[in-house]
């Protein structure tokens, strides 16, 4: 997901304009002319500013010289997918939405699946697209939904839901 | 004296001491793996203070942060991948060290040094923070907003990158913080119809995300770091104290720089390692050493990080402005723990504010022994698959987000932070600055509003107070600067 900084500038200036027009349409506070709507207004308009700067280009250069600071330091760190030497294919880099998917599929799934199954597949699945084996994603699948389970239900007593796999016998809802 | 008795009874309950010592080996183990930073570790153990006694909580995040930054020195030094930003200052010459020969020293400076370091930082928290909070007692709204816009800019003029896109980060965040109902008319503001967006977004669950799930995303694209090879230690503190006596000074410049950094607000430990690196090299008699596995930066940035930790928490405590990331999720802490940050914390909770240094001092001293006993677990805790560990923070992300409020939207709040923490990232808007935004967000409203009503929409009140004056110049000419870099190279390049 590297965009060139005119795109993101563009962004930043729609963001901004938004965000000010949101803001300056909130009613006002009767008898008084401050309101919720002036903060909105006010960083709408300087994020719209910014934009436009980083649309053009301004202060390009100090990130050039951090990043040239930073890849003497981790030149020996292979680079990923973006900005990486050698070209890879395109979806390779749809790999790192795996964990936010996951995230969203916990929030769909978790109470009607239950804590275990769901905890279960986000951990096999973001194991397996790491690069582990079977022989380690399947007891990692097993082993920390149940620890995080009990260190969650047991000590900190967050209710967590069971769903399909009640689990009485240790000790879980 | 009665307070200081006080104090120690606080930090000397069981609870409070097992929860430093579980969370010194948790910090130790998340800050020696790669792409594990402090700040995640630090927002991963949030959901977990909750169920703390007060002091037990804070302790937590104390020793916590204090640990994973020292503790990230050790891949640094033995693999050439620092374990977390704040070491990567000085990672090259930690790592020629062991080429040369002499791992034991590299990471006996580390350890020495950061403790001793987060013991001058310590101190400079004692000095500092009860005069300041005499002063802050006389502050007015004017002065809060201007020490809170201070705060803000101060985070993008120190960011490493460009300063407009920290600005632009900076007030992504404080847009960010106006989503809610919780605003000068009380009306819902951005919600789009939403009820989960009522509350606001909460900034744990958004520091969850930009911190823990886009290093996962990370991870993602980037491949395994390579395994470190078993080898014995000599002795790690062989050396180390003609070491200090032999380098007094360039470590005393490491804390001051390091205590500065910390306190100014938003700028934390990695920024004090690379400023207090590069400094040693300017000032050093034997500057053609470094990089070859010479110990002088290493002392001096070693101790300036850690050094900034304890500083970071001066302007955290006194006005709820975070020193560094690490903060901006202790203050939502002590928030949720009745420890609201402000002046009147040292007069009225005196006795916690002395429990606080206590426990700095002994997470400082404690990090020596653990920090050896680490060292030489290294080579097994490091030898941990990312493809075992990566899955784990995964769900604990999802808990600990779903454990802050009982509620799956702040799950979903996490999931969009990830993303969202990534694409920035990936272009160049530091994502700390962004935090920052969030956090101080309607601290700085509620400032700025209420100091506008008060002057009747005028904007002279702000500065005709003295106090007040002084810190609007400051922040002028911080907001001004990258316009005037802007001009100068301009200016040259026409010439």
């Amino acid at each position: 997901m590297q965009l060139s900084d005119r795109v993101t500038g563009l962004f930043m200036i729609a963001l901004g304009v938004l965000a000010a027009y949101g803001g300056s349409r909130l009613p006002p506070v009767p008898g008084q002319q401050i309101g919720p709507n002036v903060f909105p207004l006010v960083v709408g308009i300087g994020l719209a500013i910014c934009g436009g700067m980083i649309a053009f280009g301004v202060g390009h250069h100090y990130e050039q010289e951090a990043e040239a600071d930073l890849a003497k330091i981790s030149g020996q760190i292979a680079t990923g997918t973006g900005d990486g030497d050698e070209p890879s294919p395109w979806w390779r880099g749809l790999k790192a939405l795996v964990p936010p998917g996951l995230l969203l599929f916990y929030v769909v799934a978790v109470d009607r699946l239950g804590f275990l199954p769901t905890a279960a597949v986000m951990v096999l699945i973001t194991s397996v697209a790491l690069g582990a084996r079977l022989r380690l994603a399947v007891p990692l699948a097993i082993g920390a939904p149940l620890f995080v389970n009990l260190v969650f239900s047991k000590l900190l007593r967050v209710p967590l839901p069971s769903g399909l796999l009640p689990l009485p016998w240790l000790g879980l809802p | 004296m009665s307070t200081v008795i006080d104090a120690f009874s606080l930090v000397l309950q069981t609870d409070v001491l097992v929860a430093i010592l579980l969370a010194s080996i948790y910090g130790l183990v998340v800050g020696s793996l790669p792409g594990l930073s402090a700040t995640m570790a630090t927002a991963l153990l949030v959901p977990v203070t909750f169920y703390l006694s007060p002091i037990a909580a804070v302790a937590t995040i104390i020793a916590a942060s204090a640990m994973a930054i020292f503790s990230g020195d050790i891949p640094g030094a033995l693999l050439r991948i620092p374990g977390t930003p704040a070491s990567a200052a000085y990672t090259d010459e930690a790592y020629a060290m062991t080429r040369k020969g002499q791992p034991e020293l590299a990471l006996g400076i580390c350890v020495w040094f950061s403790a001793l370091g987060g013991i001058a930082g310590t101190i400079s928290l004692m000095a500092l923070a009860p005069p300041l909070a005499e002063m802050a007692l006389n502050f007015s709204t004017y002065e809060y907003f201007w020490l809170a816009f201070l705060g803000l800019m101060c985070a993008t003029m120190v960011a490493r990158s460009s300063p407009v896109k920290a600005i632009a980060s900076m007030l992504i965040g404080l847009l960010v913080s106006c989503v809610g109902i919780e605003n000068p008319g009380g009306t819902p503001r951005f919600t789009f119809g939403s009820t989960d967006l009522l509350g606001g977004i909460e900034p744990i669950p958004a520091l969850v995300g930009v911190f823990a799930v886009s290093e996962v995303m990370r991870a993602m694209l980037t491949s395994e770091p390579p395994k470190l090879p078993y080898r014995r230690f000599g002795s790690i503190l062989a050396g180390q104290w003609a070491l200090t006596k032999e380098y007094l000074l360039p470590q005393m410049r490491g804390n001051i720089v390091g205590i500065i950094i910390g306190v100014l607000p938003g700028a934390g430990a990695d920024m004090a390692a690379w400023v207090s690196y590069s400094m040693s090299k300017r000032f050093s008699k034997e500057p053609e050493k470094f990089g070859t596995g010479h110990p002088e930066g290493l002392i001096e940035a070693g101790a300036s990080n850690n050094a900034s930790l304890a500083s970071g928490w001066v302007p955290s405590l006194l006005f709820g402005i975070p020193g560094d990331t690490i903060t901006a999720i202790a203050i939502g802490v002590l928030y949720m723990k009745g420890l609201n940050p402000g002046p009147t914390l040292f007069s009225e909770r005196a006795s916690s504010m002395y429990a606080l240094y206590i426990i700095f001092i002994l997470a400082n001293i404690i990090m020596i022994p653990l920090g050896i006993i680490m060292i030489r677990a290294a080579a097994l805790v490091l030898r941990a698959p990312r493809a075992a560990v990566m899955p784990v923070i995964v769900l604990l992300c999802a808990v600990g987000a779903f454990a802050t409020g009982n509620n799956l939207f702040a799950v979903a709040t996490v999931a969009a932070f990830g993303v969202i923490g990534f694409v920035m990232e990936r272009n160049g808007y530091p994502v700390a600055a962004m935090v920052l935004g969030i956090v101080m967000g309607t601290m700085v409203e509620q400032a700025f509003v209420t100091s506008l009503i008060k002057s009747d929409g005028s904007i002279l009140p702000f500065f005709s107070r003295p106090v007040a004056a002084v810190l609007a110049a400051m922040t002028i000419a911080a907001l001004l600067w990258p316009l005037g870099v802007w001009t100068w190279t301009w200016l040259r390049r026409v010439a």
